[in-house]
């Protein structure tokens, strides 16, 4: 009887134990989290996904299929405010922390259904339907090419100029000096924009602060938070550039806007 | 005999002492309110008197409180010695006053109020009070800080001294004969007559966790002045970072609380306000100063008097254990109770969910269903009763009812799982979870679907999302960038138009150099070396007559170079002419002269040259150029 005692005694306490590691364990919260999800039990998959971000576990399919999380509460008709903009951010983040390419298509698809969302509702509002303005030409072309390509670009084209134009000093043949100044020529613009380009992509490392408005809308406010009048609220799920933060308020850029938000509207991107 | 004897000194000794035994043994109580009917949220005032021949009455309880919340208490003990013809009498009182705040309508019995004698326990009767609607109780004289005794000098005035309390502080009569309260002394006080003091119950905190705060007005009970505040220049402390919850309502009157040494006098407290903060964020946050101005005593009319300003160090509670579905300020302790009705329904129809959350701290004003495929929750109507609880009703809680109508679209067994509600409970610093399993539900199949009944079928929402994932990626390992180093800024990207640069630079510079050193070489000291050089070899040579020529050039080139004259080809004395006219003594120059002469004469002899001459004449030309040189 005593020794049955010890038993109970041992499996209430190994139970307890388990519970806790499985708490703690980041691989035990993403099974109990896709597992939840599996079976339809969005909230239950959020809150595990939420408990794997709050212990600072930033990983591509956790992030995406938090997003898909939220999604499918919105789904299932149990949607609670923001669910649109958490969804998006977390295909987002996805989309940015990824290498596996199928893994990024299915983000930018899932992006591109929860945008066509939340611009379906806004048209329904009578709100502009742009909810992704794009980046900046600079941006963009920056994000062409990895800033090691870059850099590495413009260790080339330097390298180039400088021969080309050393070929052209020294050689005699009149050719010879006319295909030489032509490399030169080529090479100088290419050094410049190489150059440029490595470093815009190494500022956007470095320095570049992004989130996602994860409420119904944001609307924009001036320093002082008080709203500006005739703005147009940020659309749920924007990606949005942070240019400083303020306390409760943030100053975002969302295309041509730049406005301060409110910071609880706002869920940083993970980098 | 013997035995009658002892028999009556015990019987006259039983009649003596049994009374003076029983009074001893059993203290005079008696307990009384100050009205017996009152307003819900009015303040009722119990008081308990007891005396005792054998100790100090302590430990005094009010016993149960039905319907009302301690709101303070204070007690004021006395001890009277009294010798009679050598018989000392000694008896010790104890006065207890609870304010008791009304909560509800009714009749109730309070008490009975209880003191602790010699380690025994003693009870007062109970106490009965009527509590009528808030508004309706019998109006009482307004409970004023003023002097109650009709002498304007103050409490403690004696027509034997009239001039006592007139001049507040320097009579030591004056002071109240009060047990002064440990807990509320301070220091120094903060003014004269009257201050206000702010205090917090913990000055670190976790989000959402409770911050008892309470403001305390001090009165000089020995100043012997009336004291009155501006109600309309009272001004709260502000919290903005914080969510308040008044735990004494806005127009409760003051609670005394007790009385307090400060600096060698005594103070009559009073509780003004209190209030359940919950941080809202972490970081130091701040509470601002409560300030009041005073209409009396005349003296300090309008003077302010305000609390400090008070930080509250707040952190978030610890990631490690935190539980799924935390949301942070869920702070207390919380349980659950769920109630779901009825338990067979048909596909499609709706089941009643009640959840009950109560529990201490900011109770959640909302809670997450467990939502899940072909259960839909409606929106829940919540029911709240919260407020201050707990006996010293110092803590924030309640509960909050949510009633949810659930349908539900699948049919069978279904599970409609548990509500869930993780907090972290300060006083254990570990999370909990409150847990209500909501259980299973029977729905029987309906044969209509939604197109045979003629609705038109649901557009899905979020249509075509792609699938789930089930394998972590793990994230991409960081790596250095060259662009991040220096040396790939100066060597890779820098370096090459630097070399091309360099060079071309270079060859500009080295032609520079080329050019002036060949400009250098052909100046006249250089020429005048040169032609020093030739003459010494020509001297050391077998030519006489190339020797005599260069001795000539190197004279000629002497007189250039340190005369600025040209002398070749002059004839006669005009070499002599030529170098007076340019400063050299006309010693020098004629030696000078005589050498040209002499060169000029070996050079072009018909005899053969003497070789021993020339050099001769070479040491005599190095001393005239020397002669020249140091003109």
């Amino acid at each position: 009887m005593k020794g049955l005692g010890f038993f109970v005694a041992f499996l209430v306490l190994f139970s307890c134990a388990s519970s806790v590691r499985a708490d703690d364990d980041p691989a035990a919260l993403f099974a109990q989290a896709t597992q939840a999800l599996k079976e339809g039990r969005a909230g239950d998959a959020i809150a595990s996904f939420e408990a794997l971000a709050d212990r600072g576990v930033v990983d591509p399919v956790a992030s995406y299929d938090r997003g898909l999380a939220y999604a499918t509460r919105v789904r299932i008709g149990a949607e609670v405010p923001g669910d649109l903009g958490r969804a998006a951010h977390g295909f987002e983040e996805a989309r940015d922390l990824s290498r596996d390419t199928r893994l990024t298509d299915d983000a930018t698809h899932a992006l591109t259904v929860v945008r066509s969302e939340v611009a379906r509702r806004r048209t329904r509002a009578g709100q502009p339907v742009e909810v992704d303005p794009g980046r900046s030409l600079s941006r963009t072309v920056a994000s062409l090419l990895a800033e090691d390509t870059w850099a590495a670009m413009a260790v080339g084209s330097s390298a180039l100029l400088a021969l080309g134009l050393f070929a052209r000093w020294l050689a005699r043949a009149p050719r010879l000096r006319v295909a030489c100044g032509v490399a030169a020529g080529i090479a100088a613009p290419m050094l410049a924009v190489s150059i440029a380009m490595t470093l815009a992509a190494r500022h956007d490392r470095l320095g570049l602060r992004e989130a996602v408005v994860v409420t119904s809308s944001a609307r924009p406010t001036d320093e002082r938070g008080i709203a500006l009048a005739g703005a147009t609220p940020l659309p749920e799920g924007a990606r949005v550039e942070i240019l400083e933060a303020r306390g409760p308020w943030t100053r975002v850029r969302f295309g041509a806007i730049d406005a301060s938000v409110a910071a609880a509207s706002l869920r940083d991107l993970a980098r | 005999m013997k035995g009658p004897v002892l028999f009556l000194f015990f019987l006259v000794a039983c009649l003596l002492v049994s009374p003076v035994a029983r009074a001893q043994s059993a203290p005079q109580l008696q307990a009384q309110a100050d009205v017996d009917t009152v307003g819900v949220g009015d303040i009722v005032h119990l008081e308990l008197s007891a005396q005792s021949a054998d100790g100090m009455p302590t430990d005094p309880q009010p016993g149960a409180t039905p319907g009302f919340v301690v709101r303070g208490q204070s007690s004021s003990p006395s001890q009277t010695h009294i010798s009679i013809n050598g018989n000392r009498m000694d008896r010790f009182g104890l006065t207890v006053d609870w304010a008791l705040q009304a909560q509800r309508i009714g009749t109730f019995s309070i008490g009975p109020p209880t003191v602790s004698v010699g380690g025994s326990r003693f009870a007062a009767r109970p106490v009965t009070i009527h509590v009528v609607p808030a508004g309706q109780g019998p109006q009482r004289p307004q409970q004023q800080i003023q002097n109650p005794t009709p002498f304007p000098q103050g409490p403690g005035f004696s027509p034997f001294d009239p001039w006592r309390g007139l001049f507040p502080g320097v009579d030591p009569g004056a002071q109240p004969s009060v047990t002064t309260d440990p807990k509320l002394a301070l220091d120094a006080p903060r003014g004269t007559f009257y201050f206000l003091h702010a205090a917090v119950d913990n000055t670190s905190a976790v989000v959402g966790q409770q911050v008892l705060f309470s403001v305390y007005e001090y009165l000089d009970e020995g100043a012997g002045a009336s004291i009155e505040v501006d109600p309309a220049d009272v001004r709260d402390p502000t919290a903005a970072e914080f969510v308040k919850h008044p735990l004494l309502r806005d127009e409760q009157e003051a609670i005394l609380v007790g009385y307090a040494n400060v600096a060698g006098r005594v103070w009559k407290v009073n509780l003004v306000r209190r209030w359940a903060l919950f941080p809202l964020h972490a970081g130091d946050l701040v509470i601002g100063p409560m300030s009041v101005t005073l209409v009396r005593p005349r003296s300090a009319a309008g003077s302010k008097r305000a609390t400090d300003t008070l930080h509250v160090r707040v952190t978030e509670p610890p990631v490690a254990g935190r539980p799924p579905g935390y949301a942070l300020g869920d702070v207390g302790r919380f349980s659950l109770a769920a109630q779901v009705t009825p338990r067979d329904l048909e596909q499609g129809g709706a089941v009643g969910v009640h959840v009950e959350l109560s529990g201490t701290g900011n109770v959640p004003a909302a809670i997450a269903p467990p939502v899940r495929t072909g259960v839909e929750w409606l929106a829940p109507e919540v029911h709240e009763q919260v407020g201050s609880v707990g006996r010293e009703a110092d803590t924030f809680g309640g509960k909050r009812s949510f009633d949810y109508v659930v349908r539900v679209r699948r049919a069978g067994d279904v599970d409609l799982g548990e509500v869930t509600l993780p907090y972290w409970d300060p006083d254990q610093k570990r999370y909990g979870v409150a847990r209500a399993i909501l259980g299973t539900v029977h729905v029987k199949p309906t044969a209509a679907s939604p197109a045979a009944s003629g609705e038109a079928p649901e557009q899905e929402t979020l249509p075509g999302l792609p699938p789930l994932r089930d394998a972590l990626e793990g994230t991409a390992p960081s790596h250095a960038h060259p662009d991040d180093s220096r040396l790939y800024w100066l060597l890779g990207v820098g370096a090459w138009p630097a070399v091309f640069g360099i060079a071309v630079v270079g060859r500009g510079a080295g032609r520079r150099v080329v050019r002036a050193w060949q400009a250098r070489k052909a100046s006249p000291t250089t020429d005048l070396k040169d032609r020093v050089s030739a003459a010494n070899a020509a001297c050391h040579g077998k030519d006489a007559r190339a020797a005599d020529a260069a001795i000539a050039h190197a004279l000629e080139a002497a007189a250039i170079v340190h005369a600025g004259v040209n002398v070749r080809g002059a004839v006669g004395d005009e070499v002599i002419h030529r170098l007076e006219d340019a400063g050299v003594a006309r010693d020098a120059a004629s030696r000078v002269a005589d050498l040209l002469r002499e060169c000029e004469a070996a050079r072009f002899a018909p005899d053969a040259a003497d070789l021993l001459s020339a050099r001769d004449r070479w040491l005599r030309a190095q001393g005239a150029i020397r002669q020249m040189e140091k003109r």
